[in-house]
């Protein structure tokens, strides 16, 4: 054990290229994810907090639980969607990175919507009344207020990136762990492992590690600073 | 510049009926002091002229807005509401001014507008600080500046002089003054009336849903009939 600890620390030093590749994967899906889904998780969120439309309320509790999702329902589902005989098997999406995208993408959405959503509602009504009578119109109120919220709205990147980065269950359904394409992180972890090669799934254990640890002290770090509102002493 | 009138302004809680029928007018240049026992509906009112909530009911018979989402649409373009508290948005006294400005002034025309609020509001000294830690009279004085940069002919304070102490009043006092010179119409609500004795004051009584002129003993003269 001990050796293949040894090992990992060396390829991870030694900047082993098959394993920094997977690595790679593992970032540039989840970068590309979490930037498909930042653009509608804010405006989801936003319609939810301000808007007053018949099932705003079943809306947003359909968020929440989807927030709890397993990601290997939401790769199953991908799966029978982009499967050959699936409704969208003429894409040929299926074990590609775009297919990955997408499944992350549906992870993410829901942890964008209901955080910021939560941070809009928390904020105080004077906030939105402000800009209003000062002459914004909805959508530069909008922007405004995100502004206000801008570290719980930091803060909702980091989780919902940390979510997926972390997921092996859809990536390994949608991706279908293809060396060099589609082997990212975690799958490369179980597939290593399952092979009795413990010391690449020990250095990208590592490194998931340390990515986790530095984003949830940021989390941390975040959260304290958006409960920091002086406003009380209005 | 012609009055603002309001007619049938009318609103209806679940519970009781809390503005019946009112007609208010607001002229440029003049000040309407408003009172009321607490829970007569004086912060509604306000909000309701400053387009904020929409009445179950109201005509502007100047301005059209047939619905009372149009109405209060168009007061919105004319009218700015004080909060009693007002909000402070994270950040510098300085942003906290920029955003009563469009963008399409361009950022440096903002930043000069700025200045010359900060300096009329006397917070100059101030504009790095964060706006979270000013004092009530301070903040007071930060949304009145937020107020003037935006320009709306009718300015909407509720109960501006809760929690001043006297110095800060006596400032916010001759701020109100200058707004009133250059030819703002001013609404205050107040449990204070004999504060505000601005020249041609009127002063507006609020109870039981209805408004009626308030006139202090002997001195009938110095109610002009802002009320209809």
């Amino acid at each position: 054990m001990t050796e293949a600890i040894i090992q990992a620390l060396q390829m991870l030093l030694a900047g082993d290229p098959t394993l920094w590749d997977i690595v790679g994967v593992s970032f540039r899906v989840s970068l590309v994810a979490l930037t498909i889904s930042l653009v509608p998780g804010l405006a989801i969120a936003a319609l939810l907090a301000f808007a007053r439309f018949p099932g705003r309320r079943l809306a947003v509790s359909l968020f929440n639980a989807m927030l709890s999702i397993p990601a290997v329902v939401v790769g199953l589902t991908f799966y029978l969607l982009l499967s050959r005989h699936g409704p969208l098997g003429e894409w040929r999406l299926l074990f590609t990175q775009t297919a990955m995208v997408a499944g992350q993408v549906a992870l993410s959405l829901p942890i964008l919507v209901a955080m910021i959503h939560t941070a809009l509602q928390e904020l105080d009504p004077r906030a939105w009344e402000t800009t209003r009578t000062l002459g914004a119109g909805a959508l530069r109120a909008t922007l405004i207020l995100l502004r206000e919220v801008r570290f719980a709205l930091l803060a909702a990147v980091i989780a919902a990136f940390g979510r997926i980065i972390a997921e092996v269950g859809s990536a390994m359904m949608l991706g279908g762990n293809i060396l060099g394409y589609t082997r990212n992180i975690t799958t490369a972890i179980a597939l290593e492992t399952s092979k009795g090669a413990y010391a690449q799934g020990i250095a990208l254990g590592l490194v998931l590690l340390l990515l986790s640890f530095s984003l949830n002290a940021g989390l941390h770090w975040l959260q304290g600073r958006s409960r920091l509102q002086p406003e009380y002493l209005a | 510049m012609s009055p603002l009138r309001l007619r049938q302004l009318d609103l209806s809680l679940p519970e009781r009926h809390l503005l019946q029928d009112l007609s208010l007018d607001l002229h440029g240049g003049l000040c309407t002091l408003l009172t009321g026992a607490n829970g007569a509906g004086k912060s509604t009112l306000l909000r309701i002229v400053a387009g904020l909530t929409p009445a179950n009911r109201l005509a502007l018979p100047d301005l059209g807005g047939s619905t009372p989402r149009g109405a209060a649409r168009r007061l919105r373009g004319l009218v700015t509401y004080i909060h009693q508290h007002p909000f402070m948005f994270r950040g510098p006294v300085r942003d906290n001014l920029l955003l009563a400005l469009p963008w399409s002034l361009g950022y440096r025309a903002r930043a000069r507008r700025v200045d010359e609020a900060l300096e009329w509001a006397e917070l100059t000294h101030l504009r790095r600080n964060d706006a979270g830690g000013l004092s009530g009279g301070e903040r007071q004085r930060l949304s009145l500046a937020r107020a003037w940069l935006r320009g709306s002919p009718y300015l909407l304070l509720d109960e501006p002089t809760s929690n001043l102490d006297t110095a800060s009043r006596e400032r916010l006092r001759a701020l109100l003054q200058v707004l009133l010179e250059k030819g703002h119409g001013l609404m205050i609500a107040t449990h204070d009336p004999t504060h505000f004795r601005f020249a041609g004051c009127a002063h507006l009584h609020l109870a039981d849903g209805r408004l009626r002129l308030a006139a202090p003993a002997g001195k009938d003269d110095e109610t002009q009939g802002a009320c209809a």
